[in-house]
């Protein structure tokens, strides 16, 4: 679901960094703001890793295959720290493998990370309505994950709708960006379980971690 | 005589329509021949082609609007034959559902009267191969990404060294 370079005006590729660039600052402040701003980099950098390779992962929904992208794990997880470790993850996968594009890092950064830090913000809703039990911190990670990707995915689909050049057949580039959108579905269900799966995991075996 | 043309006009008028290349019948034309053509091969970085992209090639005297339109088929290739009077870089674009590339073929023309008629025949040959993809074999590119990951894993290691020295802190947080 990167956008590759030559896909979108550069107007938008423009606006891209400058968001990218605010919520960089913004969550560095936030980071900062920490007693021990260090003390998470470790968990940061470990997801990173599993953000940066997520991408291979391929899951074929017929007739398209998908990716999985983690970035309502990372957000779940890590909070303002992800939208740093999700710049430097997409920075990696476009330099060394492609995946994306250098020109659309802004975009691309804007458009995983401020969903991964929405999907913090629903998560700490379940300490706020002051349930602590594993069902409610499983069902709350759920939606974190699945919604962390979910809102990706509409905004990737508003940017790439409004964005088809007039010279191709638009009629049939919006169906091939139905198909795509829809086959992101099962795959926000997957990334949902699997933020609930790791994050009832670490309560179980290392709950500080999961304290920000 | 008479019987003597009778034996000849049949081989004459063989002859003559025999020497033209061209095949008429019923008021179809036909003429084939060979040219050089461009094939583009699209595909997905996870290997699956792109089946039914759209592409739009860009002549070289005018990058700015599409000088043939079509889609790939199923394999994801696409095969045109550019016109060999324009020299230069032609861009081909293939797109799919907000993903796609860009590659630059450089074309040769070399343009050459056919002296007496006075028309013009240009030939061109395509230099080379253009190639937005990197040929990683998948050794290469498991190592990038082992090197990739080790470099996370390395960064997580030398701050949780860090984190050593001030495990006081840390105590003191988990236990609050």
């Amino acid at each position: 679901m990167h956008i590759p370079d030559g896909i979108l005006p550069a107007s938008i590729i423009v606006a891209g960094y400058a968001t990218t660039g605010g919520v960089t600052w913004y969550s560095l402040r936030q980071i900062k703001r920490d007693k021990n701003p260090q003390a998470n980099i470790p968990k940061a950098s470990l997801l990173t890793a599993a953000f940066f390779v997520a991408s291979w992962i391929h899951i074929p929904v017929p007739p398209v295959s998908v990716h999985l992208i983690l970035n309502g794990l990372l957000g779940t997880i890590l909070g303002y720290y992800a939208f740093p470790a999700i710049l430097i993850g997409l920075f990696f996968q476009a330099v060394m493998f492609q995946h994306g594009g250098l020109s659309t890092l802004g975009v691309n950064a804007t458009m995983f990370g401020i969903p991964a830090i929405l999907a913090y913000h629903l998560f700490r809703l379940c300490h706020k309505v002051g349930k602590n039990n594993s069902v409610w911190t499983g069902m709350f990670a759920f939606l974190s994950g699945a919604g962390g990707l979910g809102l990706s995915v509409v905004i990737f689909f508003l940017l790439v709708i409004t964005n088809i050049p007039a010279n191709i057949d638009a009629a049939m580039e919006r169906n091939v960006i139905y198909g795509l959108v829809l086959a992101h579905i099962p795959l926000m269900l997957i990334e949902g379980a699997f933020t609930a799966a790791v994050t009832l995991f670490l309560m179980r075996v290392k709950p500080e971690l999961l304290k920000q | 005589m008479n019987s003597q043309w009778k034996t000849i006009i049949p081989f004459v008028v063989i002859s003559v329509f025999g020497a033209s290349t061209k095949a008429i019948a019923h008021g179809v034309r036909m003429q084939a021949r060979e040219t050089q053509a461009i094939e583009v091969n699209a595909e997905y970085d996870n290997g699956e082609p792109m089946a039914e992209a759209q592409v739009t090639v860009y002549a070289p005297n005018d990058p700015a609007t599409p000088w043939l339109e079509g889609t790939t088929d199923n394999n994801g290739n696409f095969v045109f034959a550019p016109d060999s009077s324009q020299s230069g870089n032609w861009s081909i674009q293939v797109r799919q559902a907000g993903h796609g590339s860009i590659v630059n073929i450089p074309v040769e023309g070399n343009q050459a009267q056919a002296g007496g008629n006075g028309t013009t025949e240009a030939e061109s040959s395509v230099s080379g191969v253009a190639n937005t993809r990197t040929n990683f074999t998948p050794l290469q590119t498991i190592l990038m990404g082992a090197t990739g990951v080790w470099g996370f894993i390395g960064t997580a290691l030398f701050f949780m060294r860090g984190n050593k020295s001030n495990s006081e802190l840390r105590r003191s947080e988990s236990q609050r």
